[in-house]
């Protein structure tokens, strides 16, 4: 019996979902004949400075077109696994070939990267996971993860130049990750100041919830936010996802800020965010088009 | 029951189905996988000056303390109260180690001490260390206390041949529990809504020391949690006393929920305790709580249940 609704209770919302998303993956998400591929190479991070103990996996990918001269733009992408995976919700290898080659953003290295768990030191023992610790916490400790230790780390170990300019840096993530990218550029407008968030946990995680409130009474600081959400997104313990994502985008609307919102109907995964990145892109990187 | 427990093809269909969207969500854990519908708190004891220091045995029977009056208390199958040893120098934090003795923080003797429990009664204690104050303690599988000296504001390690070291220093520590399997130590912060994560080396020191657990909520209007004794379960969730209430924490260091104190005095500890361990017991000033949840702990001494 107690298993009977518990199975019950599950599948309910999962039958909802299924049936509220449709979203597909368009031409700019697949391999096109005669299209540069860049290059990805993975590596492992351990962390001695901002979050010490700490390992953690890394991919960057390195498009064709870059030259080894000029610095590239850089787009950091958290739980970058899911991004980086050319069979997963957004394949940004496939989509940066294509755009980067048909001149719709810069030149761009990614930088995927998962988040951190401290190993144990003894068999048997669980290993602390700092994934929420180091996405949902607010704050510039994980902006300074990025820029102090993890891109500093890459451009030397990869051979790879990254833009000092802010305008041509940007940050994203999924979920916690989603926030954990609004943050690092709310923290450090000097080093991001473009922003892509997926289902983003706007809510109270560890205190997230509180941007809406922060954004109308901080003087504006100059980013660029593409906020992808869904109406079929979670409503738990935390929070309602759909509407702190809505008060994220009426706050940053409020405040005039350079901000576009996509509600679409999906549920908490990255199907929407992941059909709709090829113009994402397009948005967040539009000066580069129009320089052209 | 947790999720991952339930297995038929309906379920893992909802996991694939979840576990798809890459976006690495971590199981949440909210209120509703501890608390049982129906379940409140029931009184235990009561008639106490000030309870504290809850702990188990193999069996599930749990003992407590109350520190003025410098007794220890067990609470019998039965659910009688019997007082077992007496003047315990203001004896505190409690927990059984792995040679089946009781140990003891002395708040008045400054020492660490045990009992051995002999049938009904009880030995006379003997001494592991002195300390310039002690709190409460957490002694891991292989005989090593962790005990907290909020005086000093430091936490010691006394290993199992007396040899003593101070292993974290510089926030005012209170409550103090080891993760089950023992790669980390969790120590209360009298003074900030969180609580602190270290790694438990293979020497006993502690290495990685974060703010790991948080924030705590606080009561409208107080500006510190009053974060005392902890608890774990099997499903690794924690639980830490505080002024709000019981608050439950996910493996993640994320906020569960905030269970209800039995009265609005103060709360200082909670143990895992009775039948299979499915009873959370809480010591709250002159009286002693228990309420049957969901989970259930498991401490490294008792018989393996599964």
């Amino acid at each position: 019996m107690k298993l009977a609704a518990h199975v019950a209770v599950l599948l309910l919302p999962a039958t909802l979902v299924a049936a509220a998303e449709d979203y597909k993956l368009g031409p700019d998400s697949k391999r096109q004949e005669r299209v540069p591929r860049g290059a990805v190479t993975q590596g492992r991070y351990e962390s001695d400075d901002v979050y010490p103990g700490t390992v953690r996996d890394y991919w960057v990918y390195v498009p064709k077109q870059y030259d080894g001269k000029s610095p590239a733009a850089v787009m950091v992408f958290q739980d970058g696994r899911g991004y980086v995976n050319e069979k997963g919700h957004s394949r940004v290898p496939i989509v940066f070939d294509n755009l980067i080659h048909a001149g719709d953003m810069p030149v761009t290295i990614g930088v995927f990267v998962q988040p951190g768990s401290i190993p144990p030191s003894k068999p048997g023992a669980r290993a602390r996971r700092t994934r929420s610790f180091e996405y949902d916490a607010l704050g510039d400790r994980y902006a300074r993860f990025l820029i102090d230790e993890l891109l500093p780390f890459v451009e030397k170990e990869h051979e790879v130049t990254f833009s000092t300019d802010p305008e041509r840096r940007a940050v994203a993530g999924i979920s916690s990750g989603g926030i954990c990218a609004f943050t690092v550029a709310w923290e450090r407008p000097d080093s991001f100041r473009r922003v892509l968030s997926y289902v983003g946990s706007f809510t109270n995680i560890r205190g997230g919830y509180d941007y809406a409130a922060r954004i109308r009474k901080t003087e504006k600081k100059p980013l660029r936010v593409f906020l992808q959400e869904g109406s079929n997104d979670l409503d738990n313990l935390h929070g309602s996802w759909p509407l702190s994502n809505r008060q994220m985008a009426k706050s940053l609307e409020f405040m005039e800020y350079d901000v576009r919102f996509v509600l679409g109907d999906g549920g908490h995964n990255g199907r929407h965010g992941g059909a709709i990145l090829p113009d994402a892109l397009r948005w967040l990187w539009r000066d580069h088009a129009k320089a052209r | 029951m947790t999720m991952s427990n339930v297995r038929t093809p309906a379920t893992a269909f909802f996991a694939a189905a979840v576990c798809s969207c890459a976006a690495a969500v971590a199981q949440d854990m909210p209120l509703t996988q501890v608390l049982l519908p129906g379940e409140g708190w029931e009184l235990v004891s009561e008639g106490h000056r000030f309870t504290e220091g809850p702990a188990v045995d193999a069996e599930g029977r749990v003992y407590f303390v109350d520190v003025p009056a410098s007794t220890i208390h067990r609470v019998e199958a039965d659910g009688k109260v019997t007082t077992v040893v007496s003047g315990t120098e203001r004896t505190s934090g409690l927990m059984f180690g792995p040679d089946g003795r009781l140990y003891g923080c002395q708040n008045g003797g400054k020492k660490v001490v045990s009992w051995a429990v002999e049938g009904d009664g009880f030995g006379p204690p003997k001494v592991h260390a002195e300390l310039p104050s002690c709190n409460d303690l957490a002694v891991l599988s292989d005989g090593s206390i962790y005990v907290t000296d909020p005086k000093e504001q430091q936490v010691w390690l006394v290993r199992p041949n007396g040899e003593k070291a101070v292993v974290a220093r510089g926030f005012e520590p209170n409550g103090v529990v080891a993760w089950r399997g023992e790669g980390t130590l969790v120590v209360t912060d009298s003074n900030a809504p969180h609580l602190w994560a270290f790694r438990i080396e293979q020497d006993g020191t502690l290495k990685y020391g974060e703010k790991y657990y948080g924030p705590l909520f606080l009561p409208s209007g107080k500006t510190v949690p009053g974060s005392d004794g902890m608890a774990v379960d099997a499903d690794h969730r924690l639980y830490v006393a505080t002024h709000a209430g019981l608050q439950m924490f996910d493996p993640t260091g994320r906020l569960g929920g905030v269970i209800a104190k039995p009265q609005p005095t103060f709360l200082s500890n909670v143990v895992f305790g009775g039948p299979e361990f499915r009873y959370l017991y809480v010591t709250c000033a002159d009286k002693v709580y228990r309420r049957k949840v969901k989970p259930h702990g498991r401490p490294y001494f008792a018989k393996p249940a599964d």
